[in-house]
């Protein structure tokens, strides 16, 4: 998604913008540019080379070695890979914790694109009628974004833990023992326990996302909606929905991705646990290929779950794209 | 706005206050409990601590060699954004201003890079690694850093370089300016608004971060704080949330600090990763 946007953003945009002074320049520019060939190599290698180097060798690289090791028995760090062809992928198909995992994630999915599309909509909204304490309140509901995930995972597993944990001790102090639960290892509970987490931890970005969508609305629009009569839930649907729409395709985006790929937080809280109960695609993945040695067989896992992420970001790009068309 | 006009609504706003303290309790709940020891917390998690129990802090710094470990990862901060800046804005310029090496091919070529998930590329990174002899190595985790950070600092700066005009750099190239002299001191000081971005992107970014540094250093060689945090903490048997809490707090203090201090430019510098 992210690649599609930006095409369409500056980047590739850039260039074109101050393109009228360089044409008349041209003339000079270029018998410059002619006369030192040779300087011009180098000081565009300088430029670029060690961007281009690092980039290529530490990320471009090992993408596509992944792609080869796909195609491989690799097991343990030390042992040469041999070619076995299709056989990882044949295997995926018939991986049970792989479709476990799958239906895992899909779950947390489901419910961090609803909270940071429509939740982090409602408070943004909220946010945005303040008229004094503007930056403090806004500034404590961002505050969990700042915070390392080690820190977030940690303050929940505090406040959720059984037998000693902040909830559970209000709840008996105040009588409803019963109601105690181990909010983190119960394999009812755990589920949304690592979604409360990340909505917690992540609520102020999306939020901010959509402020940042709210200034731009024209006083107009609200004036006209005023003097119509147009009370504050009218102004929401009628105006500040349709317009925050750009915003909301974004975090929908934004935040599939972001639950699609859980998996730091998994790590510094449940490793997976209990059981395979919260082994997302991402723990999965890890696990194949630090944890249990079966690197080959975890590239052509990281290879198809890119491919369907890859799949399904296009398609929602190209549905954004559209709406936005029609708006 | 219509309720901005409305000046005399405090209802609303308090109301709003009060929901985003209740919102940070957990972190104040932190900061409340810290100063006990473990049966006082479990005793009341709510109450004010009997006194000034400065005991948890004292283990945490002693244990984990705490300040050693803050220098360290301080250190990883300031080599990674010095890379980044450099390497980023060069290539950023090179990228967007230049004619050679500016196809739109190299732009694919780093723009891919915003897409790629680490899992993907991790297990094969590891083998590299390993492969030239740097596994679990600073070297390893810094040239990771910045090779992984390079295609979000180049958009970053490439979208703010398009908003520099150009007759600037065509001056001084008549003035006889060297091309990488021209950027350095003519293009360079004018992308400051957007180098802070990315220090404070990337400082908080590194100094937060447990995941990279855990599966790049492991968590024995890795002695960057939250690597030490987890390992101290997986290695207690009987939590001991004084102590827990404590360095939680210890780690999050200079943040903290400040995000108070410079909540906009905060702000600013981490809605940049929404390129990500």
């Amino acid at each position: 998604m992210s690649a599609a946007q930006a095409l369409a953003n500056p980047l590739a945009a850039g260039p074109a913008v101050p393109r009228l002074p360089a044409e008349e320049s041209r003339t000079p520019a270029r018998h410059r540019k002619r006369r030192a060939g040779a300087e011009d190599w180098v000081a565009s290698l300088v430029l670029c080379g060690p961007a281009v180097l690092l980039y290529g060798g530490f990320v471009v690289l090992p993408a596509v070695l992944g792609f080869a090791y796909s195609l491989t028995d690799w097991s343990g760090w030390t042992r040469t890979p041999h070619y076995i062809g299709l056989a990882n992928f044949r295997e995926l198909a018939g991986d049970e914790r792989l479709y476990s995992a799958l239906r895992f994630t899909l779950f947390e999915t489901v419910l961090i694109v609803l909270f940071f599309t429509f939740g982090a909509l409602l408070l943004a909204v909220l946010l945005d009628k303040l008229s004094c304490m503007k930056g403090l309140i806004r500034g404590l509901f961002f505050y969990p974004y700042v915070l390392s995930i080690l820190v977030s995972a940690l303050l929940l597993k505090y406040l959720a833990n059984y037998n000693d944990g902040a909830v559970n001790l209000a709840l008996r102090w105040a009588g409803l023992g019963r109601w105690a639960q181990d909010w983190m290892m119960d394999p009812q509970l755990v589920g949304y326990f690592i979604f409360g987490m990340v909505a917690w931890s992540s609520l102020g970005f999306f939020t901010t996302l959509y402020l940042a969508n709210l200034q731009t609305i024209p006083l107009e629009l609200y004036e006209a909606a005023t003097m119509d009569g147009a009370g504050p839930l009218s102004v929401f649907r009628h105006i500040q929905i349709p317009m925050l729409m750009p915003t909301l395709m974004t975090n929908s985006v934004f935040s599939l991705i972001f639950g699609i790929n859980l998996f730091g937080q998994i790590v510094v809280t449940t490793e997976g646990g209990p059981g395979y109960r919260t082994t997302t695609i991402g723990y999965y993945m890890y696990w194949l290929g630090v944890i249990n040695n079966r690197q080959g067989y975890a590239s052509a896992v990281s290879l198809a779950v890119f491919a369907a992420l890859l799949a399904v970001a296009v398609a929602q790009v190209a549905l954004l794209r559209r709406r936005q068309v029609e708006l | 706005m219509m309720a901005r006009r409305r000046s005399g609504l405090p209802a609303f706003e308090v109301l709003m206050l009060v929901a985003g303290v209740i919102f940070v309790l957990p972190c104040l709940l932190a900061l409340l409990n810290s100063f006990k020891s473990n049966t006082e917390i479990i005793a009341g998690p709510l109450a004010l601590p009997a006194r000034l129990d400065l005991g948890n802090f004292d283990y945490i710094f002693r244990e984990l060699k705490l300040l050693r470990l803050m220098l360290n990862t301080l250190l990883m901060c300031v080599l990674v954004i010095a890379a980044l800046v450099t390497m980023g804005s060069m290539a950023a310029y090179s990228l967007t201003r230049r004619r050679m090496f500016s196809g739109a091919l190299l732009r694919v070529f780093f723009l891919a890079g915003l897409t790629i998930p680490f899992q993907i590329i991790m297990v094969p990174l590891l083998k590299e690694f390993r492969m030239l002899n740097i596994q679990f190595t600073y070297l390893a985790l810094f040239l990771h850093h910045v090779s992984w950070g390079l295609p979000l600092c180049i958009f970053i700066y490439s979208a703010f370089m398009s908003t520099i005009p150009r007759e600037l750099e065509e001056a001084a190239a008549i003035d006889g300016c060297g091309q990488i002299g021209l950027f350095w001191r003519i293009i360079f000081p004018l992308l400051l608004p957007c180098t802070v971005t990315i220090i404070i992107f990337w400082g908080l970014w590194i100094w937060n971060d447990f995941m990279q540094a855990f599966i790049v250093m492991g968590p024995e060689r890795g002695r960057l704080v939250f690597v030490q945090l987890w390992k101290l903490l997986n290695d207690q048997y009987v939590k001991d949330w004084g102590h827990i809490l404590a360095g939680v707090v210890a780690l999050s203090a200079p943040v903290t600090v400040l995000y108070v201090l410079m909540q906009r430019q905060f702000v600013k510098g981490l809605m940049a990763g929404s390129g990500k």
